[in-house]
């Protein structure tokens, strides 16, 4: 269950990834069906990460001589990742809901006060997640999973801002 | 870091283009000359920035700058999305407007975006309010082709009820009843101040809104983590935080509306948030002709708080 709620973690946070390396990089006026496809290619890239995770941890179950052990070790690490990571979430849903008020100057205030300061503190929840999960670890199999599901998660934005990049280069170079 | 806020240089965007003042035809930029500027006030950033622009025979390449004019004002048009600005420059044209018909002219009103650039504003105008369609032409001016050609494109994509124009907002032909511009004023400094607001005391000329960011002492540190964490390339980040310590206090704006366009009463709107000491982003340098100030307050409704003195 509570790896089930990282994987649903991973998939959000891929999905606002994907929206955020697609801004600025559109200027049109009407933007929803661009949108939708960035958030869904965030959300896929997330995907295809926690499916490598997942591929990875039942390679190292399978090859583990102390199955039932790895597991509950992989739960007690999740659930204290979890400590870190809802917080977090609640707050960037949070401020994203804020949008929905009728006021120009509170939803202005979420990007200069919330959602940009939480951008750049994203990969430092990672880190401090992940770490935190891993700290009180028995086994290295659950620290070395661990780090590697972290490392996923961070070049996560990095690639889906490159594929962007290139994609906005070329329509560039096609316009002028 | 610090010497890139110094606000006596100008901006990059400032020297990387010129035109010439009478066809407004685009002149050769040598990159020596931009980097020598920087230099001179020891403005490492900036020179990292030009560093990395193409100069094939010394000569900025002129496409690529281009290029790299519309990526920036791509990313531009992200925060003024993020910012609201669109309805934010709805609600002042929107009482300006009602304004002036209120006084009984019904003829065409046309809204000049100064400087518009891919024409954010008057995009967002036609595609999310009734203006177009209340006998209000929507018009935008930019001295840079490339832009003006990407703002066509984008208002074509989406079949939007307004016009892009390469050339002189004042020029004769392209002027008109409403001035409006944003994050442009501050590049004019001194007499050229003076000269950009003079321009409005033509006949046609009702009213103007000049947008611009608002200066307090944290504004280039607001406005650096705010780029840093939003804009993608070094031009952008240097010259939108120059932009912040470069902009002009609400003193120097009205001080100079008031001085070079007599004819207008003016004044700043929407300087503060919710009538507490926090002071928005961007203020509103608005003037408008003096026949038209008595209705002014009423069609602002509950904004009229918002209105600084008019005079």
């Amino acid at each position: 269950m509570k790896l089930l709620a990282l994987y649903l973690l991973a998939l959000l946070d891929g999905l606002l990834c994907g929206g955020r390396v697609s801004m600025g990089r559109c200027a049109l006026i009407h933007k929803r069906s661009y949108y939708t496809r960035a958030l869904l290619r965030g959300l896929l890239s997330a995907q295809a990460v926690s499916t490598i995770a997942l591929l990875v941890l039942l390679g190292v179950a399978s090859l583990s001589s102390h199955r039932a052990e790895l597991r509950t070790d992989l739960e007690a690490a999740a659930a204290r990742m979890l400590w870190i990571f809802v917080p977090y979430a609640a707050a960037v849903v949070g401020s994203l809901a804020l949008r929905i008020l009728p006021s120009t100057d509170l939803r202005s205030a979420t990007s200069v006060f919330a959602l940009g300061p939480f951008t750049a503190i994203r990969p430092v929840i990672m880190i401090v997640g992940v770490f935190y999960g891993i700290a009180a670890s028995r086994l290295m199999e659950t620290r070395i999973l661990g780090l590697f599901v972290l490392s996923l998660m961070l070049s996560l934005e990095y690639f889906l801002n490159r594929s962007a990049g290139f994609r906005q280069a070329r329509e560039i170079r096609q316009l002028i | 870091m610090f010497r890139a806020w110094n606000p006596a240089q100008p901006e990059i965007t400032d020297l990387i283009v010129r035109h010439d003042p009478r066809t407004l035809e685009r002149l050769p930029v040598r990159k020596q000359d931009v980097l020598d500027v920087f230099a001179s006030f020891q403005n490492r950033q900036a020179l990292g920035a030009i560093e990395t622009l193409p100069a094939p025979d010394g000569i900025l390449d002129a496409r690529e700058i281009d290029r790299l004019f519309v990526t920036v004002h791509w990313e531009m048009q992200r925060l003024s999305e993020e910012f609201y600005h669109g309805p934010r420059v709805y609600e002042v044209i929107r009482a300006v407007i009602a304004t002036i018909r209120a006084r009984g002219f019904s003829g065409p009103l046309r809204v000049v975006d100064v400087g518009c650039g891919i024409g954010y504003n008057i995009r967002w105008l036609a595609a999310r309010t009734p203006l177009a369609s209340q006998g209000v032409e929507l018009t935008g001016v930019d001295l840079n082709r490339a832009l003006i050609k990407e703002a066509n494109r984008l208002s074509t994509a989406e079949t939007l009820p307004c016009r892009f124009l390469h050339g002189d907002a004042f020029s004769a032909d392209h002027s008109g009843q409403i001035y409006l511009s944003t994050g442009v004023i501050h590049h004019f400094r001194g007499e050229a101040l003076l000269d950009f607001l003079r321009h409005h005391q033509r006949p046609e000329t009702h009213a103007y809104l000049h947008f611009d960011f608002q200066p307090w002492f944290l504004a280039p540190y607001g406005s650096w983590f705010f780029h840093f964490l939003r804009m993608r390339t070094r031009l952008a980040r240097h010259d939108g935080v120059l932009s912040a310590a470069r902009a002009h206090t609400a003193d120097t704006l009205v001080q100079a509306a008031r001085t070079a366009a007599p004819e207008f009463a003016s004044g700043i709107y929407g300087a503060r948030i919710w009538n507490t000491p926090a002071p928005r982003v961007f203020h509103t340098l608005i003037g408008v002709r003096r026949a038209f100030l008595p209705g002014l307050q009423q069609q602002f409704g509950r904004l009229a708080s918002r209105l600084g003195e008019l005079r």
